[in-house]
């Protein structure tokens, strides 16, 4: 361990713990999932930097979306989300989940995902490389230790809006409101 | 292939077969005597249909139905001839009624396949068991995979229209 990381951790543990710990669920939407098995298994090896993949998405803490994003696959991407315990992270592959990507003018592709769920990183690049994933990894650790990846707290608060845009898109959802926000 | 052409150009009329290479045929046909060809072409053997696909020629105010069909591997006597050949089979219909008949009742695995194409082409096939969504998670007015679909008005006018949390959020203050 890092000498000069000893203060963090005497100030606060928990979050160094979780930073250090991320329990990834990953949703395979599009190509980026082929960069995931060899990021996790020996010849990247994620566990080095203490990423773990885990069965469900309610023990995870990092959720991760590996590529374009269908309409459909939207819906099982939010129910993925609010199923997570916080605190948890999103970070998304590649270059359709920000803007759309090659699939720009495509009929059935989210253009921008931050509209729907609230995104922590993104990792530019089509496709990203394991490297890439794991440069974006430490630069997360960086956003939680200045407390910026609140993407979490974002939802929370603008929960309303948030929920407005996905039933702008969907019409009806077919389940109930995560919050309850008194303020709308 | 040559015999294959020979016996169906002395069966049917009004084909018009084209072997580009000695693995594929090409059978242009009249949309009445589908069925009646892929019947007699299952009994002759090639009992696989791989895949149903639509092209959409826009210019002539034609839907183009593509049915390829090959042959299971097995021990008959005309096993050298029909292994790995496919038959492609191409059949012109309306692009404003577009209409057309099943043949589920003849390929159990055309099922899906002609249901695939009722979402994105608008083809309804009569008597097909069941013309639910497949794929799709919503309605379109025209069906995305035709030529006149604008896919980028489209897009302007869904995904566009969709604010994002920090516009709306200095909208709000």
């Amino acid at each position: 361990m890092d000498r000069n990381q000893i203060s963090k951790w005497f100030k606060n543990p928990g979050k160094m713990a979780h930073k250090y710990s991320f329990h990834a669920v990953y949703f395979c939407t599009g190509c980026g999932i082929i960069e995931i098995p060899p990021s996790i298994t020996t010849r990247w090896d994620a566990e080095r930097f203490g990423i773990i993949p885990v069965a469900t998405p309610r023990h995870a803490n990092l959720f991760l979306i590996t590529g374009y994003v269908s309409t459909k696959t939207l819906k099982a991407i939010i129910r993925t989300y609010e199923q997570m315990p916080e605190p948890k992270y999103t970070v998304a592959f590649g270059s359709c989940p920000i803007n759309g990507g090659m699939y720009y003018d495509s009929y059935n592709t989210i253009k921008q995902l931050d509209k729907y769920i609230p995104i922590d990183g993104y990792i530019a690049g089509c496709m990203p490389r394991p490297e890439a994933v794991f440069i974006g990894v430490t630069h997360l650790w960086k956003l939680i230790d200045m407390d910026k990846a609140d993407g979490y707290k974002r939802y929370r608060e603008d929960y309303a809006l948030y929920r407005a845009n996905q039933e702008q898109l969907f019409g009806e959802l077919d389940w109930p409101p995560l919050f309850k926000n008194e303020k709308n | 292939m040559e015999i294959l052409k020979q016996k169906l150009s002395s069966d049917f009329d009004g084909l018009n077969i084209h072997i580009p290479d000695d693995k594929r045929m090409i059978i242009s046909i009249a949309k009445e005597s589908i069925l009646s060809l892929l019947s007699y072409l299952k009994n002759d053997g090639y009992e696989h249909l791989a895949l149903i696909s639509c092209n959409d020629w826009i210019d002539a105010g034609k839907l183009e139905l593509i049915y390829i069909l090959s042959a299971y591997m097995a021990d008959d006597t005309h096993y050298q001839e029909k292994e790995k050949k496919s038959i492609i089979i191409k059949t012109k219909i309306s692009r404003n009624t577009a209409k057309f008949i099943t043949i589920s009742n003849l390929f159990n695995s055309a099922e899906p396949y002609e249901r695939e194409l009722h979402e994105m082409f608008g083809i309804v096939f009569e008597g097909h068991p069941r013309l639910t969504p497949l794929m799709l998670e919503r309605e379109y007015k025209i069906p995305p995979f035709r030529k006149d679909f604008d896919t980028q008005a489209y897009v302007d006018n869904t995904f566009g229209k969709i604010p994002s949390i920090q516009q709306q959020k200095e909208g709000l203050q």
